[in-house]
């Protein structure tokens, strides 16, 4: 039914309607892309009116795989970081959402506030958390927990500070010193996960509108309970949305920066602290963007597995 | 017996419904509201005799008045970031929008040869870390300042505005295309079709029949793209210096010091940074629900 002429018509339109993105894209994605694996590949510091590079081969990238002090337990800690706050946003998340699918009074202004978090700038979410989880007696958390009677009055907790959460147990003490795990972290996580779970939260309530009532009413006919209808209809039926959740989330979370480095700067190191510390402090480009490769690198994987599980028809 | 057994398991269902609501939005709430208590009380009440109280005694505007005093540095410093915020994520937003919206029409109705490429690269750039950019970025920056200096140009790209709207569409411009092909993939194509036997061209179905059918599509996008150039801090932090382009984020991350706790001005400032976004967001709700629902479930 189309005839050629318009097809080769539309082969134009598409590039001129592709060519502005296409040029951005090249220039501020793509070449800057292409400049950093060059710089991985040298050693390159700053001098006046630029740098100066000297090939290097692969070096800088095995320097972090295997000299380096510092990259593994970065990684760990970048781990950890990832995998607690994932199962406390996905835990959460959906027992809010299961919550606010519920028929109650106020529902669609529950449904409207839990979008602030979310709404929150990630500088005023550090900044504010920064501020409850003050060290002093004008923290607003030790102000809550002598309410609570949970702490003395005359007692303060360091909140951000770098106590090890049960070092002094045995096997999981040292390993979670061997992670990195403090009790600072431990707070950012609180922090992180406040401002991330409202968006889990949407997706799953999205994710629930998809399951059909009868299936519930089936189900409670043959006498299920609410556990077992979670277990055996809801969480198979939101099998989908949670992967999603699950991997847009591990890459945020993977590639934090911004709420570690305004709370507690360089002192816990996250593979995006690192890699700006060493790129952007010490000023060593040829490394720093080695390392910024390795990140993307796992985290183009995690994209491959993601498009793997989802995006299965090309032409949806 | 067994009548009441079941009516007060279901009260009990009920109470503790409530209360979990409840639960919800206190955690929900109170860290805002303690950040809006801060910001309207006293610095010696909040940090230096601070008791058990929670409630300001003599609350005061004053927090907000010196963001807006600009003979004052912190004022001055505050109205400039306001404002470059302002002038670039709403640049970002226009320039992402406008191209955007074109390249995801072509990907979703158009024949593209290696279409599928392009989608899976797009999905790439998404998901790339900006410290892998800002590396790259710093060094180029640099080099072409030094090339427009040794020129005796005054044109330098550091520290403007210009620059950060460049940056921001990195991260900005292949997510718009994203979610906006999404959109226009879930529109029928046979409403342009039935435009283009009345004779429409293509552009015109494009213009007259998909766009205003997808106005919640692109308004949801645009608020989502001008929301993350809000947020934005790490470019921020590397290629802002003065007030020429130093951002609103930047401002109050850097908002008191190691030796001066500020946090009442920190929560002032922080309380405007972020009634814009949760104004759009509360105003806007059912459109952004769905921008993020069709931008990260649907392909």
């Amino acid at each position: 039914m189309v005839s050629h002429a318009r097809e080769l018509d539309d082969h134009k339109l598409a590039r001129r309607l592709l060519a502005p993105s296409v040029i951005l894209i090249i220039l501020v994605v793509i070449a800057p892309l292409v400049f950093a694996f060059v710089l991985s590949l040298h050693e390159a510091e700053p001098m006046v009116g630029g740098i100066e590079m000297k090939p290097v081969g692969f070096s800088n990238y095995a320097h972090f795989l295997t000299k380096s002090g510092l990259f593994w337990p970065s990684v760990r800690v970048t781990i950890y970081f990832t995998i607690v706050s994932l199962l406390i946003e996905l835990v959460l998340g959906i027992a809010m959402a299961l919550v606010l699918d519920a028929d109650f009074p106020g529902r669609s202004f529950m449904r409207a506030i839990i979008l602030i978090p979310w709404a929150l700038p990630t500088v005023v979410n550090a900044r504010m958390w920064e501020w409850i989880f003050s060290g002093s007696k004008y923290g607003a958390l030790n102000g809550l927990m002598k309410v609570l009677r949970i702490f003395p009055s005359s007692h303060d907790a360091v909140w951000l500070g770098f106590d090890v959460p049960l070092g002094g147990v045995p096997v999981v003490g040292p390993f979670l010193r061997w992670l990195g795990v403090t009790s600072a972290l431990n707070m950012i996580i609180v922090a992180d996960t406040w401002k991330v779970t409202p968006l889990v939260v949407l997706l799953v309530l999205a994710g629930l509108q998809t399951i059909p009532d009868s299936l519930y009413e089936a189900a409670t006919v043959d006498g299920a309970g609410f556990f077992r209808k979670l277990r055996l209809i809801t969480l198979p039926l939101l099998k989908p949305v949670i992967l999603v959740i699950l991997v847009l989330r591990t890459m945020e979370l993977f590639r934090v920066f911004d709420i570690i480095y305004i709370i507690m700067q360089y002192s816990i190191r996250v593979v995006g602290i690192l890699t700006y510390e060493i790129g952007m402090k010490f000023l060593h480009f040829g490394q720093g963007a080695a390392l910024s490769f390795l990140i993307a690198l796992f985290i183009l994987g995690l994209a491959v597995f993601y498009v793997r599980l989802f995006y299965t028809d090309g032409e949806r | 017996m067994r009548w009441s057994a079941a009516y007060v398991i279901k009260r009990i269902k009920r109470i503790g419904l409530l209360l979990a609501v409840l639960a919800i939005a206190v955690w929900t709430l109170a860290p805002v509201a303690w950040l809006g208590i801060s910001s309207i009380t006293p610095y010696n009440e909040l940090i230096s005799d601070r008791q058990t109280h929670w409630l300001p005694q003599n609350p005061t505007l004053a927090n907000y008045r010196v963001m807006f005093d600009v003979s004052r540095q912190t004022g001055e410093r505050f109205v400039y970031a306001l404002r470059n915020s302002m002038i670039i994520a709403s640049s970002v937003t226009a320039v992402c929008l406008v191209a955007g919206t074109f390249a995801a029409y072509a990907l979703a109705r158009l024949p593209v040869r290696g279409k599928h490429v392009a989608v899976l690269g797009l999905m790439s750039i998404r998901m790339l870390p900006t410290i892998a950019l800002v590396i790259p970025f710093f060094v180029i920056t640099s080099y072409i300042d030094y090339a427009f200096l040794n020129m005796g140009w005054e044109f330098h790209l550091f520290d403007t505005k210009l620059n950060l709207v460049i940056l921001y569409t990195t991260f900005i411009l292949g997510f718009v295309i994203w979610i906006m092909r999404g959109f226009f993939l879930t529109i029928p194509a046979e409403l342009e079709e039935a435009a283009r036997i009345d004779g429409c061209t293509r552009v015109q179905a494009l213009f007259r029949v998909l766009l205003p059918l997808s106005a919640p599509g692109l308004v949801a996008t645009g608020i989502l793209a001008f929301l993350s150039a809000w947020d934005e801090f790490l470019l921020a932090l590397i290629f802002t210096r003065s007030t020429n382009a130093a951002t609103l984020p930047l401002f109050i991350a850097e908002l008191g010091s190691q030796y001066i706790t500020a946090y009442d001005q920190i929560s002032a400032a922080g309380m405007m940074a972020a009634i814009p976004p949760v104004l759009l967001a509360l105003l806007f709700q059912r459109f952004i629900v769905r921008g993020l629902t069709a931008g990260s479930v649907k392909g």
